[in-house]
């Protein structure tokens, strides 16, 4: 029990001082999330919008593609990826694997299907009642669909902001992608598995502190825009 | 005349829900459609508002037929306004819910102001104009909604059952605005009603609907 509170206290003051080698792994980490967030936002969400919108043959497939994708395991991603950028791969000229760009690919590829699934979801719930009163007050398709994604916001940045806890916390990309390179690639949860390895539990403990603040931030916004939704 | 309609059937799949042989409506009168659940008489709104395309038959609009694709229902959706039994506003102030329909016809912003402040002032919301559209009471969303379809100057006000979910205060007011719309803008309005007394202090002519047929 000593030995938890001591790793604990001793976790405390590192954050409370700012450690530099913390801040920069915490500055890492946000810096590849937000990076993924942005990247597959620009793409999921349009891509949600259009399958909850339009009507087209296959939609319920490609609903249940994407919902099976949700599932992916990270080390599956880790693993399609780097046979990809790998010095063998079909992209391994580029010189991407154990970069924060690989690392980027791979955590967009995992977060992608998250915010495609949770826009359908909060566009479908929208009431189909602003379709009809867009159309009837004269907009064309474009100025309809703009009608109701606006009405649909708070869902469509709930599930950005669903994205983010997802992918700030992972650990299997950023690892095998990645590679835990100091002051590199080293996140959150990987300078936490490496901690736990070394014996270490201080900077693992301060980092897990961090993390959990972090979560609860996001999940209070997340319950925040998902409450708006039901205005 | 602003409508004529022959042949006219929607079918949705093996039920046929409007089967019109003939119907003429003119331009600046009130018609009341009264009609029991299920008669089709929302059908018919949305088809003469432009959102549903009939199985078959014509319409003409001010004389010229109605084709019905996309790109020739968009415009005429810009002359003919519906306002729904339970309307629903935008997730915004009420200004800017009568502001959308303004947008989309290119209004510009101190013009878009007067109309705003003149359709408010008509259906006496303009003390909320500022308010959140959403938070509003069955009445006055009702009432906005009205307002929001007459900022936009429309040929034809379509109203299903306008006053089935507000107070009698609300009823008696809201049946006023319609009257007085039609006098002062000679706007023509299909409402569709239950109610029989409501007919006869409103409407110019009354139409009604039974299992989609014409009952004159």
């Amino acid at each position: 029990m000593d030995f938890f509170i001591d790793s604990l206290y001793s976790a405390f003051l590192l954050v409370v001082s700012l450690d530099p080698e913390m801040v920069n792994i915490v500055q890492v980490s946000l810096k590849v999330s937000t990076t993924s967030t942005v990247i597959a936002s620009l793409m999921g969400v349009p891509i949600g919008f259009f399958v909850a919108f339009e009507s087209f043959p296959g939609k319920r497939i490609v609903i249940t593609c994407l919902n099976t994708l949700l599932a992916l395991p990270t080390v599956v991603i880790g693993l399609f990826v780097y046979g990809f950028i790998s010095r063998r791969g079909l992209l391994g000229p580029l010189d991407l694997l154990y970069t924060q760009k690989a690392m980027v690919i791979g955590q967009t590829i995992l977060i992608l299907p998250i915010v495609a699934t949770f826009t359908i979801a909060a566009i479908s719930r929208i009431d189909e009642r602003y379709r009809k009163t867009a159309m009837t007050l004269g907009a064309n398709r474009w100025q309809t669909a703009v009608a109701v994604f606006r009405e649909a916001r708070f869902g469509i940045i709930a599930a950005v902001i669903a994205a983010f806890g997802r992918v700030i916390s992972e650990v299997g990309i950023s690892m095998m992608l990645g590679g835990n390179a100091r002051g590199f690639t080293r996140t959150m949860t990987t300078a936490m598995a490496l901690e736990y390895d070394k014996g270490q539990f201080t900077l693992a403990v301060a980092l897990g502190i961090i993390l959990l603040g972090l979560s609860f931030g996001i999940n209070l916004l997340f319950h925040f825009f998902q409450g708006r939704t039901r205005i | 005349m602003i409508y004529h309609i022959s042949q006219l059937t929607k079918i949705y799949g093996t039920r046929t829900v409007l089967d019109i042989p003939s119907l003429k409506i003119e331009s600046g009168w009130i018609y009341a459609l009264l009609g029991a659940n299920g008669a089709g008489k929302t059908t018919l709104l949305n088809i003469l508002g432009f959102l549903e395309i009939p199985t078959n038959g014509n319409i003409f609009f001010h004389s010229k037929k109605v084709q019905f694709s996309e790109s020739s229902l968009h415009p005429l959706r810009k002359t003919v306004i519906i306002v729904d039994q339970h309307p629903i506003l935008f997730t915004t102030t009420v200004y800017k819910n009568l502001e959308f329909g303004l947008k989309i016809r290119k209004i510009p912003k101190k013009e878009r102001e007067l109309i705003i402040k003149e359709s408010l002032e008509l259906v006496g919301m303009r003390h909320l104009a500022a308010a959140p559209a959403h938070r509003l009471s069955g009445g006055e969303t009702q009432r906005v909604a009205i307002a929001r379809a007459l900022a936009v100057n429309p040929k034809v006000l379509l109203c299903d059952e306008p006053t089935s979910s507000v107070d009698a205060e609300n009823q008696v007011a809201i049946i006023k605005i319609l009257k007085q719309i039609n006098a002062l803008k000679k706007i023509t309005i299909l409402f569709t009603t239950h109610d029989r007394l409501q007919v006869s202090s409103l409407a110019h002519h009354t139409l009604v609907l039974k299992d989609g047929r014409l009952a004159v």
